[in-house]
């Protein structure tokens, strides 16, 4: 798994590149962790080059943004598609995440 | 070859090759050195005795040549009456020691008043001057050598030696003088002659010594010897004779430069002289004969030899000790090696207590038998230290497969369940994984006709994930019994899981009601696979959803009820995650896709078969490849009522 972040105007781009499971997932999360102790507290989350998310990436995920939600923080995601996309549907993410087609979109929007 | 020798025998070969190698070169070149400068001095020595020789026979030669060249000098210019003549020549012969004898031998008729022969000569013997007019019947001068070629000659000449007998009677060399008479024609009247007795040259040449035995010797013009240590050689024997006897080529070529008047130094390898020899010769000028020192080659290496067989013996005295040296300093560091060796053998066999061999010195074998006893504590330690982990983890391992034990005892196993009811008919199977998963099952009716049925995946692994999926699990029959939607059974569920989850643990929950008596089927999905709807026809589709979210991670969401009226013969195909992402040696997912085609490969057969069956399917695609989750299935068919009544 390869992590870049990326400091735009109104958020911390992190485009994650490879598998996300159980044994990544503790690297993503402490990633994002260490940017919130900084202050960080808007993310979009780009998985366009995601190959696989497990239960564990999607937990990582669940408590980044639930450590954001007391700072009134938040988490968006992009470039969701395949296998993965199908992952973060069933898992019914969209219900509490915002999704966007892509990091431009994600961008303007945030 | 020398690969599996020990260290000694490595180090002594090496050291004894060096020095031997070192030791050859220094005695080579001390023995070529001192033989060069032996052989150097040798020859000097040769040289100058040749020389300082030469000089006295020389000198002594010129003043025997004085006397009758001043005589004829005399017999050309003056006159003298018969009786003066013998005076002059007695008085001659009596005043000039290194003369032997003197003649003055006339032509015919040479001397005035003398009719024939006349030829005066006085001699020396014991002490007395005795006179001899060589003009005898017996002796016959005019065809003796002494006479014959400075007349033939025209000049002074020395005689080769000879025996003059009726004359002088011993060995002599004599030097002939001619005169003639002044006039208008220069005419030969006779020789004045002097001889020089060869005893006294063979006395000066005896006296030559080079080293024990070496020796002089002096030839004459025509290679004759005139003096040599074996007498009978001496007279009778010429170099030339002495070549063609032993065949030797060399000594031919030498003897020829000797009567050249040539000096050299030359080897003598050929038997002519007995053993092979070194020769200087050198030139007397005035009577053209040549003198020569010859001495053995082994006394000139006498002494190179001596100082060579010394060197080798102290050469080989100090390489002895070298090896004793190597041997002893090989020992010092094999035998701890050896040693050392011995006990990482006992070592390596388990046995960590056994004894190192001490330490004796502060060098580098002390060193590593230092180390080695530190690696041996440590590697104690370790293995103790292993071996308290090892019982650990073992003891955790077996936590860890009761808590699955408990996990799997959970979950309602016989089948059919309920065997008295007819309407329905329900299977469910779970292949768990090596380590304790979070997969869980379970069904009950909540009244008399409403089954509620649940499959669910708790994410994560371990402890953690079954007391999660237990307290979930209990929660959810707890709220279930209450009598209400599924929709509502999850939203309560989820509020109670995710209060305090900072952790955000979660489980994907499809959860449904079926009455058993009408088909109806209220579900409601939280985040989990979406089952497939099996109708009676064999067409296999995924059952509508909506938007739920995984369970317990997220406050305050709501879920949603769905509901599908099942027709006699329908069926619901509930699976978790495990079936799908179960992967091969390839790598490659079994995927929902193929789980569909199976479903539908499977048409007709009963639900425990169908469910067992693609279970089979699943395992023999993953066959090799490690099992990561946990894979479960649940099925339900529906079966009309009065059909099951009749």
């Amino acid at each position: 798994m390869e992590i870049q972040t990326r400091k735009e105007k109104n958020a911390v781009v992190v485009s994650v590149k490879g598998r996300m499971d159980a044994v990544t997932a503790p690297e993503f999360e402490k990633n994002l962790f260490d940017l919130i102790a900084k202050g960080e507290n808007r993310f979009l989350l780009n998985f366009g080059e995601l190959e696989y998310i497990s239960s564990a990436g999607l937990r990582a995920i669940l408590t980044a943004a639930k450590k954001l939600k007391e700072k009134q923080g938040k988490i968006s995601l992009t470039g969701l598609k395949g296998s993965v996309e199908e992952v973060f549907r069933i898992a019914g993410f969209h219900a509490i995440f915002k999704i966007f087609e892509s990091e431009e979109a994600g961008l303007g929007e945030t | 070859m020398f690969r599996n020798r020990g260290i000694a025998f490595k180090l002594i070969l090496f050291f004894l090759l060096s020095s031997g190698v070192i030791f050859s070169a220094v005695s080579g070149y001390n023995y070529w050195f001192s033989r060069k400068t032996i052989e150097r001095n040798v020859e000097d020595n040769a040289r100058s005795i040749v020389l300082s020789t030469i000089n006295r026979i020389e000198a002594v030669i010129r003043s025997v040549q004085k006397v009758p060249e001043n005589l004829a000098c005399f017999m050309e210019h003056g006159s003298c009456d018969k009786e003066e003549l013998l005076l002059l020549l007695r008085k001659v012969v009596e005043n000039n020691s290194e003369i032997y004898g003197g003649a003055i031998a006339f032509e015919p008729r040479g001397f005035d008043g003398e009719p024939v022969a006349f030829a005066p000569y006085f001699y020396k013997s014991k002490g007395e001057i005795l006179f001899s007019d060589l003009a005898s019947e017996s002796y016959q001068y005019f065809y003796w050598d002494w006479y014959q070629i400075p007349k033939e000659l025209d000049r002074p000449d020395w005689s080769e030696p000879y025996y003059d007998e009726g004359g002088g009677n011993i060995l002599m060399a004599t030097y002939s003088v001619p005169f003639y008479k002044k006039g208008e024609k220069r005419l030969f009247r006779g020789v004045v002659t002097a001889d020089l007795s060869l005893e006294w040259l063979q006395e000066v040449v005896a006296s030559i010594r080079v080293l024990q035995t070496g020796y002089g010797f002096l030839v004459s013009k025509n290679g004759m010897f005139v003096t040599h240590p074996l007498k009978e050689l001496i007279m009778n024997a010429t170099l030339f004779g002495l070549a063609e006897r032993e065949g030797d080529d060399n000594l031919r070529k030498i003897g020829r430069r000797m009567i050249r008047g040539e000096s050299g130094f030359v080897s003598l390898k050929g038997a002519a002289f007995g053993k092979p020899c070194r020769m200087y010769y050198a030139p007397i000028p005035s009577c053209g004969w040549s003198l020569a020192v010859v001495f053995p080659e082994d006394e000139l290496m006498a002494d190179v030899s001596q100082l060579n067989r010394t060197v080798i013996i102290l050469g080989i005295a100090g390489i002895a000790l070298l090896v004793i040296a190597v041997v002893y300093i090989a020992r010092s560091i094999t035998r701890p090696l050896r040693e050392m060796a011995r006990a990482t053998g006992a070592i390596a066999t388990g046995n960590l207590d056994v004894e190192l061999p001490r330490s004796r010195s502060g060098d580098e074998t002390g060193e590593l038998l230092d180390a080695f006893r530190y690696m041996k504590e440590s590697l104690k330690d370790y293995i103790r230290k292993l071996t308290e982990t090892i019982a650990s983890k073992e003891r955790i391992e077996s936590e860890l497969k009761i808590a699955h034990d408990i996990q799997m005892s959970i979950l309602p196993k016989i089948f059919p369940p309920f065997p008295d009811r007819k309407e329905f008919d329900i299977y469910a199977i779970i292949e768990p994984a090596r380590e304790v998963g979070g997969d869980f099952y379970d069904f009950f009716f909540i009244d008399e006709e409403n089954l509620f049925f649940i499959i669910g995946d708790v994410s994560g692994k371990g402890i953690p994930a079954s007391l999660f999926m237990a307290v979930a699990k209990t929660l959810i029959k707890a709220t279930a019994m209450k009598g209400i939607a599924p929709g509502e059974i999850l939203t309560e569920v989820n509020r109670e899981l995710s209060q305090g989850n900072d952790s955000c643990m979660f489980a994907t929950i499809f959860c449904g009601i079926l009455n058993t008596r009408t088909g109806l089927v209220l579900y409601s999905n939280g985040g989990h696979n979406p089952p497939f709807l099996l109708g009676r026809n064999n067409e296999v589709t995924p059952l509508k959803m909506g938007k739920g979210v995984v369970v317990g991670a997220w406050e305050g969401l709501a879920y949603q009820t769905e509901q599908i009226r099942l027709k006699p013969g329908d069926g619901l195909y509930l699976y978790t995650d495990g079936v799908p992402e179960a992967i091969n040696e390839q790598g490659e997912f079994f995927s929902a896709e193929q789980l569909r085609r199976k479903i539908g490969e499977f048409h007709g057969a009963s639900i425990q078969e169908m469910t067992v069956g693609i279970m089979k399917e699943i395992l023999s695609f993953s066959h090799g490849a490690p099992q990561s989750d946990d894979i479960t299935m649940m099925m339900i068919r529906f079966i009309e009522k009065s059909k099951s009544l009749s």
